[in-house]
């Protein structure tokens, strides 16, 4: 019985529960339903839930704890001093999973009967498995296929009883719900509890994988300063990893590259989007805005790997005519800190004008009125009345736009250059932390290296600083939101 | 006959009868307001006179609001609005082209039916028309008009300790207070006050009630109002408002002792509304 079946017959008694329960209070209420506590459908709810729920809940921690625990049975016929470090036993462990997938697929094929299997010795059976063509270890070694013989054994045994205590689950909260079922209980509060259980649930999932991220960011940015002393990292000048090791890992030529990009695109995107949003909330006529607005807001729906191409192909060689060799000679390269800065802030415009548009709108119009009314004009009106009252939410969402840009990468990779390099020339090419995280960790390098490691530091200073930025942004924004109204 | 000995309890300290007829400061002949294809205004000829407290009186939805804010064009804001007709602002037409509706609404001030002051501090918010008409030549200046403005509107004694305060801090009444005193600091010849007293306990409509019989002396003042007493005890003439029409124009005593139309002795007695 596969998982999904195992899922469907859970489902079905569920449904059964729900169905049986539902006729039973009516019986019991002589088909009236006003004379029940909770409506029929709720008395029906709350036996599939017992149904339901524990089985499944069941279901899934067995299929995550089994592999454990049957790779634990199987690992111990694994001894000797080919198998001494943990490295070398998982190794053995994936290939026994390999030759236990193997005779299953013997079996299936009929070319092996599964009674045969435990009298069957093991040069024959390597020798089967060679004629299948699977790809297996030329010569099994006995304790391999000893320990697969286990590994099968066992997950058989598991998934058995896996099947047998889940379906029993099933239907003992089946029964439970039915014989629970009465006019009087109070199944829709019950059902409610249910309800917000499920709730629960599903916000403390996203929570804990959030979590589990930063842990895992810590758990590796301490092994690399456990490799690399931390006030290299934080202080060194200079960015230039070798894969051969001696590398100088400071972040501060990245931050500065980072820092950099985004003043620029952030010089761009400001004025432009707070320009553009009051012309919508104040200027534009309402047909005029319920048409543009929408459409500004597809634009933060485009991939940045786009804008990058668009800066790569286009933003890139236009500059280099005017900037570079070809024009003032200032540009050495395509690939520039202005060239990113500028596509980058192309690429926040409408998240700034979206966001500040919102802001705007929500200040009441009884502030116009009061400056109207007061014989001011209309952009006297907006410079001295609305965007003041605006203010804390343009600033939060110009935060927002700021952390957007630190965490941008594509753009960066394609349009901003490879070099690690701190100048105050936006016609060279710089690079920043995110671009250096994908280069880090696209190599092939050891995986324990401090090269690589680096990456996960450069993560968490990243993280660490767009989290501030955000926190500071939502802080503005509710200190400051009730000012009006 | 049981109207006349109703309207005959209400007391009416500021509406003691006038001698003489003070000059007309703003004249409407046939004004018609449409909002889309609604027809709000019909066909509304009133004088209303200057140092005068006159006040618009009628069931919601009559048009008293539309019409009070023709007169300083604040209808402009609106899209679909379209006015007609003539009002006349001493003599002058105020919807002849080359009349810019900001400067008008500068002579012609308006206080709304809720509390709207900036999110600024106090002293902002009464500095705000002179700073943007330049009116002052200096801070001294500048401050003398603040103080006065806030004097005049009875406030000066409770903000003149927290004029860097927010104004949205004070209390409703105070807020209403400081609105009135920010519309005064502009130096307006009229005052339009759209039910300035709605939101308000009725303490700080006690003071907001004073407030307005001293601006009489200063300004021509329009006030929309939905209470009866309320416009008896400030006003000296009082228009009453029907249905898009103005039916009844007259000394606020009269309209409320001996209402010539039916329709207005109905509404002061609590027949319609």
């Amino acid at each position: 019985m596969s998982f999904g079946t195992l899922i469907l017959a859970v489902i079905v008694i569920a449904a059964g529960a729900f169905f049986l329960s539902r006729r039973k209070v009516l019986g019991l209420a002589d088909g009236d339903r006003r004379r029940l506590h909770s409506l029929p459908h709720y008395h029906g709810m709350h036996a599939l839930l017992l149904a339901a729920v524990p089985a499944l809940l069941l279901l899934f921690a067995w299929s995550v704890l089994q592999p454990v625990v049957v790779d634990r049975t199987a690992v111990s016929h694994l001894s000797g001093e080919n198998y001494d470090t943990s490295g070398e036993r998982s190794l053995a462990m994936s290939e026994v999973r390999r030759v236990a997938d193997a005779i299953d697929g013997l079996i299936k094929g009929g070319k092996l009967n599964s009674d045969d299997l435990d009298g069957l010795s093991i040069d024959d059976l390597g020798r089967r498995l060679e004629e299948t063509g699977i790809p297996v270890l030329a010569d099994v070694p006995p304790q391999i296929l000893d320990s697969a013989r286990t590994y099968r054994s066992a997950s058989a045994a598991g998934d058995l009883i896996k099947i047998g205590l889940v379906l029993l689950l099933a239907l003992a909260g089946a029964a439970y719900g039915y014989s629970v079922a009465h006019p009087d209980l109070r199944a829709r509060n019950r059902t409610e509890m249910g309800v917000r259980a499920l709730l629960v649930a599903a916000a403390c999932v996203a929570i804990l994988t959030t979590f589990g991220i930063v842990l895992s960011l810590l758990f590796n940015t301490i092994e690399f300063f456990r490799i690399y002393p931390a006030h290299e990292f934080f202080l060194n000048l200079t960015w230039s990893p070798s894969f051969g090791g001696g590398s100088d890992l400071g972040i501060i030529p990245l931050l500065w590259g980072t820092l950099y990009i985004s003043f620029i695109a952030l010089l761009v995107a400001v004025p432009l989007g707070l320009f553009s949003a009051i012309y919508l909330a104040e200027y534009a006529h309402p047909k005029f805005r319920s048409v543009a607005k929408p459409l500004l807001e597809v634009l933060t729906g485009i991939p940045t790997i786009v804008y990058g191409l668009f800066a790569l192909l286009i933003v890139g060689p236009a500059l280099s005519s005017v900037y570079g060799r070809g024009g003032l000679g200032w540009m050495p390269s395509d690939t520039a800190v202005i060239t990113a800065g500028l596509v980058m802030g192309i690429m926040l415009i409408p998240f700034v004008s979206s966001l500040s548009d919102d802001v705007i709108n929500a200040v009441p119009q009884s502030m116009r009125d009061g400056s109207y009314g007061l014989g001011a004009t209309k952009s006297e009106t907006v410079r001295k009345v609305i965007v003041p009252a605006a203010l804390p939410g343009i600033v939060g969402a110009i935060l927002l736009a700021a952390s957007r840009a630190i965490g941008e990468t594509m753009i960066v990779v394609l349009g901003a250059g490879a070099a690690a390099r701190m100048s105050l020339n936006p016609f060279e090419a710089m690079t920043t932390v995110t671009a250096k995280i994908v280069s880090q960790l696209t190599g092939d390098a050891d995986f324990a290296s401090p090269e690589a490691l680096v990456a996960f530091a450069l993560g968490m200073t990243l993280f660490v600083v767009t989290l501030g930025l955000n926190i500071v942004a939502l802080a503005i924004v509710r200190r400051y939101r009730e000012q009006y109204e | 006959m049981d109207a006349m000995a109703h309207t005959d309890q209400i007391s009416m300290p500021g509406s003691a009868p006038l001698t003489e007829a003070n000059e007309v400061k703003i004249a409407a002949r046939g004004v018609d307001v449409f909002y889309g294809k609604n027809h709000a205004i019909k066909n509304v000829d009133v004088d209303i006179e200057d140092k005068t407290v006159t006040a618009f009186i009628g069931p919601s939805g009559c048009g008293k609001s539309t019409f009070l804010r023709c007169l300083n064009r604040m209808n402009d804001t609106i899209d679909i609005a379209r006015v007609e007709g003539d009002i006349l602002l001493d003599g002058e037409d105020i919807y002849d082209k080359r009349v810019d509706p900001v400067q008008l609404r500068a002579r012609v001030g308006m206080v709304f039916q809720k509390p709207n002051p900036f999110p600024k501090s106090i002293y902002d918010n009464v500095a705000y028309g002179p700073r943007i008409h330049g009116l002052t030549r200096n801070k001294a200046e500048l401050d003398d008009i603040v103080e006065a403005s806030l004097r005049r509107a009875a406030l000066w004694d409770e903000a003149k300790d927290r004029l860097k305060e927010s104004g949205t801090g004070m209390s409703g009444g105070q807020q209403q207070r400081l609105c009135i005193a920010r519309a005064v600091a502009t130096q307006p010849e009229v005052l339009l006050m759209d039910e300035p007293c709605s939101a308000l306990d009725p303490i700080a409509t006690a003071q907001i009630e004073e407030l307005i019989d001293e601006l009489r002396q200063n300004f021509c003042v329009v006030i929309v109002t939905h209470s009866m007493q309320q416009a008896a005890r400030v006003s000296q003439k009082t228009a009453f408002f029907h249905l898009g029409e103005m039916v009844e124009y007259g000394d606020t005593e009269k309209i409320f002792n001996s209402p010539e139309d039916k329709r207005t002795e109905s509404y002061i007695t609590g027949r319609i509304g």
